[in-house]
């Protein structure tokens, strides 16, 4: 796999004005980015994940050629995003945001067929295109194509935004929150088919702050936290790096509270307790190394004259980590 | 990238702004009557049309329907250079244009190209009954006339416009503020409503520097029975000459507000 997009050291500031009073105001410098590097190779989903105003929007506008870095440099295709950015341009496929982006007097194929001029599309090709497109995201299936944009649901509304920025076909796509505020079945069709373009060899830049979409969507997790890349890896690697505790979940039927204090005498361990929806007493016992004290479990529990229903150990979840990272 | 392309493109504008809102459709037709019935009225209540005609040599209706109308052409048009940037910007768009390889001054040239449709409609609706009522079928030859004149005015302000947007924009801030203060500058300046050779030497110096101007210029000594056909196209040859010579002016304006755009950050 080669690398579609290079990120370097990236430094981006913005200065801002406090007012203080009615004339004077004070300048202000905000880092948004603080020397971000990473790159993202062909057949690959990443996912830039961080909470709000990490600089996740940020980078992917400077990449994008939307804005200018104060330091540092970008490539795309071996194109600089500064100096080559009419380049950069013609390979790129970009969704910002899922809300906005289209004329609300133009159907959605009127949308795409203007968009397509800009991107120099050739007329003979550009219908059939727009067709495939607004197939590949079922507006066809909707009934959505020849409908004004402003009666588009925001489910409709990001699906056209996935498809005007496949709509030239580009190696690289930048995808800023595709999903965000997108009903489930949307917000699912829109995660298969990021994960089948990566298949089809696209490069991906994912932007979330959803810890669940970017497990199951991206190959590879950039950890953003104010400005600064704090981690990357697949989510498995993220979640092994970090010292966390497991969580060994024991699921018995009728337990008493004395129950429970026999069974955490007999373990040495102290759970905490809580009842689930199907009437199960559940014992959560938080560990370093579950497979050290699981025998023991076992054994408390069968001393207490109780059943194992069901028993689960949890790993950590991508959020574990992010937390974990975030912190340090 | 061809410009055919992009005004194909910028037709869908100006279909969808004209016939999927039928409001907006019949206040441009029925604007031109409008501002007649306004100024005729407070022109008749400060002075008479007998007056009028003395000073401009042309009857008051005829004059101010064609002044609306080659008003409405012209500031239909440019008003579409002026606004798109801030239009889109609030629309959400301006990312994916910024974003697309398209040569920003061949797309800001192709905007006004669709919008001279409008011209058309507007032309049929006002200028030309008013014509003929007044003047029979050489009314209608007129009319013609002066609806061609018209869109050529309203073409050779696109790369002022372009120059005026990019400083506007350059600058930074609130710019619909400072449009709101040019627009109507312009809209006197053209010499639409005033003729220009009654304009004070000033006002006539500025008036000079806008290439429509010269055109309207034209169109009023139609109106007024005394075209000669030298000094039309002399008049018409300022106007291209002064419109091409903006031309390298524009393209920076544009080209230095997407800069400015990029070094501030395009807004999603």
């Amino acid at each position: 796999m080669t690398s579609a997009i290079v990120v370097r050291g990236l430094v981006k500031r913005y200065v801002t004005r406090e007012r203080r009073g009615l004339i004077r105001s004070v300048k202000r410098v905000v880092e948004a980015l603080r020397g971000v590097s990473f790159e993202v190779r062909h057949g690959e989903v990443v996912g830039l994940l961080g909470p709000n105003g990490a600089g996740k929007t940020t980078t992917v506008k400077i990449i994008a050629t939307l804005l200018l870095p104060d330091e540092g440099e970008a490539y795309v295709e071996g194109f600089d995003v500064v100096r080559d950015a009419k380049e950069v341009r013609k390979r790129i496929g970009l969704l910002l945001s899922v809300e906005k982006g289209f004329y609300g007097k133009l159907t959605g194929r009127e949308n795409l067929e203007y968009f397509g001029a800009l991107y120099g599309i050739p007329r003979s090709v550009l219908r059939k295109r727009v067709e495939e497109v607004m197939k590949l995201v079922e507006l066809d299936r909707l009934g959505a194509v020849d409908r004004l944009y402003e009666e588009y649901s925001l489910g409709m509304k990001a699906r056209l935004g996935l498809a005007r920025a496949l709509l030239k076909d580009p190696p690289v796509l930048l995808l800023d929150e595709p999903t965000l505020g997108l009903d489930p079945p949307s917000a699912r069709r829109i995660r298969s088919l990021v994960k089948e373009l990566a298949r089809q060899g696209k490069a991906v830049l994912y932007t979330t702050h959803n810890m669940f979409e970017a497990e199951i969507v991206c190959d590879r997790v950039l950890l953003i936290n104010r400005g600064v890349i704090v981690a990357q890896g697949t989510p498995d690697e993220l979640k092994a790096r970090i010292p966390s505790m497991r969580t060994i979940r024991v699921y018995l039927r009728g337990a008493t509270p004395r129950d429970v204090e026999r069974i955490a005498g007999a373990v040495g361990l102290k759970p905490s307790v809580e009842n689930d929806e199907e009437g199960f007493t559940v014992l959560k016992f938080m560990v370093r190394r579950p497979e050290e004290v699981l025998d023991d479990i076992v054994k408390g529990v069968s001393s207490a004259g109780y059943e194992i229903a069901r028993l689960r150990i949890d790993e950590p979840t991508l959020e574990d980590v992010f937390l974990y990272f975030a912190s340090r | 990238m061809k410009l055919v392309d992009i005004i194909v493109a910028e037709s869908r504008f100006v279909y969808a702004g004209l016939f999927r809102r039928k409001s907006a459709l019949a206040t441009t037709l029925l604007y031109p009557y409008v501002i007649t019935a306004f100024v005729v009225l407070v022109g008749n209540a400060m002075g008479s049309a007998a007056v009028f005609v003395q000073r401009v040599g042309v009857d008051p209706v005829p004059f101010f329907i064609v002044s609306s109308f080659i008003l409405m052409s012209v500031m239909g048009v440019v008003d579409d250079i002026f606004w798109t940037p801030l239009f889109d910007e609030l629309n959400g768009t301006l990312p994916y244009i910024v974003a697309s390889p398209v040569d920003r001054v061949v797309y800001f040239l192709a905007i006004p190209i669709p919008r001279l449709a409008i011209v058309l409609p507007i032309g049929v609706s006002s200028v030309v009954p008013v014509m003929l009522l007044y003047y029979g079928v050489a009314g209608l030859y007129e009319s013609l006339a002066i609806m061609l004149l018209a869109a050529l005015a309203a073409l050779l302000f696109t790369t002022l416009a372009m120059a005026i947007t990019g400083a506007l924009y350059m600058a930074g801030g609130e710019t619909w503020r400072s449009l709101n203060v040019i627009r109507p500058l312009i809209m006197v300046l053209l010499g639409a409503f005033y003729p220009r050779w009654l304009m004070p030497l000033a006002a006539r110096a500025l008036s000079w520097a806008l290439p429509p101007s010269h055109v309207i210029e034209v169109i009023h000594r139609v109106l007024v029975g005394a075209p000669s056909a030298t000094q039309s196209l002399a008049l018409i040859g300022v106007a291209t000459a002064l419109a091409l010579l903006y031309t390298p002016l524009g393209a920076r304006g544009i080209h230095g507000w997407e800069r400015r755009k990029m070094r501030e950050g395009v807004r999603v």
